[in-house]
């Protein structure tokens, strides 16, 4: 990071108050990295980024302002918080009192070790790993006219002060993978894409085995386009392997969970929220259904110790005994909403503001195997992958479309299906869980909210679940 | 910021050895106030420069932007890029970039320096804006003004160099009049005279107040009369369909498709990097090619892919302009007006929809096209031409070719829209729509 930013940080938090914030914060951010993609086995783009810049965050007569700049020095700095001040005055007429939940004053200083430093690998050690999965590609001679593959890797450092005293200095390695690819078979075509990433170094990218995975991947595709079936429709049992549940434990319950969404603040962008404060404590699913969200599993996408505002993360038990439990707060929605944050505060960098985020929201594990899961489905469809999904604004409404999935009969795996589709509600979804496997299964992503858009590496999971009696279409 | 340090840049990669070099400097100042439940809520400010910097060595290719212009930097950030390039493995489909030098034409329209100047009356644009959704009927409305100067300097080791100044400035509210009722309108401009968010707030209360006591919809085909808003978010993913880029790697519906029937002959669809007063509008592409008007789709026939200089020698065609700093890219997308006004598509309709906004437009095979988008806002009942009544609860589920097929009516007057989903300006008017399939859960 050094000292320079860190300094120049404090000397904002210094000047906003001197100049009559309230409230005032620093994000100072140092990130370091390179990216590589490979389209149709030719090197499409290689570079790296050095990004480093400010963001400040200041409460002044009650409204909230926040600027951000590259260009570090103290004169365009205090240029931005005097500006800020003015503009925080003048608008005060239409402005919300903006008020903070208190918090402990924390000073700390953390980092995740990279057993090999994606820094110290050389670059083309990092193509050629994109280049064995286009090896092991066509050896299988499968036809995919179309691939496209994409590795990075990046070193964030952070440094965050604030008025309150509150000093915190992460660094975190992240390394990340994309892949589309396009699989054909007698004129017909079949897509999956696949995101993997996780905090550490370059002995994740090595343990991923990427032309293995997505070899395999390549051929569940093939698989389900020469020899898939058309999916049964109307009411059968759905069991959904964890890349299902996961996205649907991000769409359904961490994204209406979010407090700020609840109180109106995500309106104009990512919407609102079916859920309301009063439903804490409803019951939404069987006593064995337990939803976290927690930035603090080892190694994930969305890891972080403190958020960013400076608040020690931790473990939220979103719904615990089937019963909603708790929202997702920052230190606004907290004060709103009469409670304290629980440290749910990202922003994708120095150039925008923290606003309330899921980190790693999973199901927890239950105690039956697959195995045991699937022996009890009569008649159902084994999802194990997807590829198109959405869900309305309000987190309702939502779709799943099976990618790779498999017809069950009398309790066993019997042939591939095409395209499954679950379109169902949140409320069905969750009422219909019947069952829940014993091994969790992470996966990937880029979750997007705010304006700008802001995209946060997440993690979204859960076991293999079993949905009792519900409707394909 | 100036030119001569992006000329410096240029110069000093090829003392280094690089064969092609291209850097974008840019100046920035970007600003927003984000509103929340008719009451401001934050007041953003960003400052900042950066240079963008593009190498070739020997058909390998190499990317880097310097964000810290110190001297000291700006010199360990050329020689590292170098030094990464030339361990990249060659990329035999890489042409080279333009040769200029090039003459340019001003696009007309696209700076005003009033916007820079905004201070106090951005908040007036705000409260104007409020005030109209709730005269409307609304409760409550929440969205953002977002306005911002730039300046670009833009030199090529083949002779090119250009400066531009732009400037754009966008307002985006949902107004509300109950849990399930609302409308959301955005107004975008890249001057202060053609820019009314007290429009946009009318609209969004309007559909909002509309939209009350939805019922539930029901699964079918319908013919859909799309707002210019909704229908940006698709022809934003349409336009991206065109890029080469897109083609090759798999995320485009147009594969396969040049010179073939890909839309009813209503449809003719452009993009134009020279289109006066539209956001995204430049004289020249990234390695310097004056911009132009691309007819992308032309009576429903696909005529073109978007390319810069090496994309296009590898198909042997001309570059189209399209030259981001790796892969062609849209300048916008124009669907070119039709005859009828707005009510006559209207009349068109016996049994059918009329949407709002639409938002999560995901696929389910981007070479097939086949994928869903979710209504959200107003959506309206049309019986006979008439509005019956507000609906909830809907999903689109089709086909983007299938779509683009059926669509039978086009109204006369265009709009320009940028949104939360739509990343490149889109200019288009009311669009109809037959049979689109609409499904929703059981």
């Amino acid at each position: 990071m050094g000292v320079f930013m860190e300094e120049l940080a404090d000397f904002a938090v210094n000047y906003a108050v001197g100049r009559g914030a309230d409230y005032a914060e620093a994000r100072a951010e140092r990130s370091e990295g390179t990216s590589f993609s490979v389209k149709n086995g030719v090197l499409h783009a290689a570079g790296f980024e050095r990004e480093e810049g400010i963001g400040i965050r200041l409460i002044v007569g009650g409204a909230m302002r926040f600027v951000s700049t590259n260009e570090l020095n103290k004169k365009v700095i205090t240029e931005l918080i005097d500006r800020a001040v003015r503009s925080g005055r003048s608008s005060a007429r239409i402005a919300s009192k903006i008020n903070f939940s208190k918090a402990p004053r924390e000073k700390a200083e953390y980092e995740v070790k990279q057993r090999v430093r994606s820094s110290d690998v050389d670059s083309k050690g990092k193509i050629e790993e994109l280049f064995e999965i286009e090896g092991e590609l066509k050896e299988s001679k499968l036809s995919i006219p179309a691939r496209f593959f994409s590795l990075s890797d990046e070193v964030l450092c952070k440094y965050f002060v604030n008025s309150e005293g509150t000093r915190i200095k992460s660094t975190i390695p992240y390394v990340g993978f994309y892949s589309l690819i396009t699989v054909s078979e007698k004129g017909q075509t079949a897509q999956r894409s696949i995101q993997l990433g996780e905090t550490g170094g370059w002995e994740i990218v090595k343990g991923w085995s990427l032309p293995s995975r997505v070899l395999e991947e390549a051929k569940a595709v093939y698989n389900n386009l020469k020899n898939g079936k058309p999916a049964p429709k109307g009411k059968v049992d759905v069991v959904a392997a964890p890349e299902v549940v996961g996205i649907a434990m991000h769409e359904s319950v961490g994204h209406p969970y979010e407090a700020d969404r609840i109180l109106g603040r995500e309106a104009a962008q990512a919407g609102e929220s079916f859920m309301t404060p009063e439903m804490i404590g409803k019951r939404i699913a069987k006593e064995f259904v337990d939803v976290v969200d927690d930035p603090t599993v080892p190694g994930s996408a969305g890891y972080f110790l403190f958020d960013d505002e400076g608040v020690r993360a931790r473990r939220k038990y979103l719904i615990k005994n089937g019963v909603i439990n708790e929202l997702l707060h920052n230190r606004e929605t907290a004060f709103s909403l009469n409670t304290e944050s629980n440290g749910s505060a990202r922003a994708m960098d120095y150039a925008c503001e923290p606003i309330v985020r899921m980190s790693n929201t999973f199901l927890l594990p239950g105690e039956l195997s697959e195995e045991e899961i699937i022996e009890e489905v009569k008649l159902g469809v084994y999802m194990k992958s997807f590829m198109e999904w959405n869900i309305d604004d309000k987190r309702v409404n939502e779709r799943y479309v099976g990618c790779e999935a498999y017809l069950i009969e009398k309790g066993e795996i019997t042939h591939p299906v095409k395209k499954p589709v679950l379109e169902t509600t949140t409320f069905d979804f969750f009422s219909s869980i019947d069952a829940v496997g014993d091994e969790v299964g992470y996966y990937a992503g880029t979750c997007g909210k705010g304006e700008p858009m802001q995209g946060v590496p997440v993690w979204m999971g859960g076991p293999v679940v079993k949905l009792k009696g519900v409707r394909l279409g | 910021m100036d030119f001569d340090l992006v000329e410096k840049i240029v110069k000093r990669s090829k003392e280094l050895g690089a064969d092609d070099v291209v850097a974008i400097g840019e100046e920035f100042r970007k600003w927003q106030i984000k509103f929340v439940n008719n009451r401001i809520a934050t007041g953003m400010s960003s400052y900042g420069n950066e240079v963008s910097l593009f190498v070739s060595k020997d058909k390998r290719i190499g990317v880097t932007t310097i964000k810290n212009l110190s001297k000291r930097n700006i010199e360990e950030s050329i020689s590292k890029l170098l030094r990464f390039t030339r361990k990249m493995q060659p990329n035999p489909e890489y042409y080279g970039i333009a040769s200029g030098p090039f003459r340019y034409k001003v696009v007309e329209g696209i700076y005003d320096g009033r916007i820079g100047k905004l201070e106090e009356r951005a908040v007036d644009f705000v409260e104007s804006g409020i005030n109209a959704a709730l005269q409307e009927g609304a409760t409550r409305a929440s969205g953002v003004l977002r306005y911002n100067i730039k300046s670009e300097f833009l030199v090529t080791s083949n002779n090119v160099t250009a400066t531009e100044r732009s400037s754009g400035i966008y307002f985006s509210i949902r107004a509300l009049a109950d849990k399930d009722a609302s409308g959301h309108k955005v107004c975008c401009s890249t001057s202060l005279s053609d820019f009314s968010p007290e429009k946009a707030g009318s609209e969004a209360g309007r559909i909002a107040k509309m939209a009350l006591n939805p019922v539930m919809g029901d699964a079918g085909r319908y013919d859909v009369i799309f707002d210019p808003y909704p229908f940006a978010n698709l022809l934003n993913i349409v336009m991206d369909s065109a890029s080469i880029f897109s083609v090759e790697a798999g995320f485009s519906f147009f594969t396969g498709k040049l010179n073939k029937r890909v839309a009813s002959n209503l449809v003719t669809l452009v993009d134009d990097g020279r289109m006066p007063r539209c956001l995204s509008s430049s004289k020249c592409d990234a390695e310097g090619v004056p911009t132009r008007r691309n007819v992308v789709i032309e009576k429903g026939v696909l005529k073109t892919y978007l390319h810069n200089t090496s994309t296009a020698k590898k198909y042997g065609v001309k570059t189209t302009a399209n030259a981001g700093l790796l892969a062609p890219k849209p300048w916008n997308a124009i669907l070119e007006k039709g005859k009828h006004k707005e009510e006559e598509l209207f009349k068109e309709v016996k049994k059918g929809l009329y949407i709002t906004n639409l938002w999560y437009t995901r696929f389910q095979n981007y070479e097939r096209g086949d994928f869903s988008t979710i209504p959200r806002d107003g959506i309206f009942l049309v019986e006979k031409g008439e509005i019956k009544k507000s609906l909830k609860g809907i999903r689109l589920s089709d086909n983007m070719l299938r779509m683009l097929q059926n669509l039978a009516g086009i109204s006369r007057k265009q709009e320009q829209i940028l949104g939360w989903e739509v990343e490149i300006p889109v200019i288009t008017p009311h669009v109809l729509v037959k049979a689109v399939q609409v499904t929703k859960p059981e």
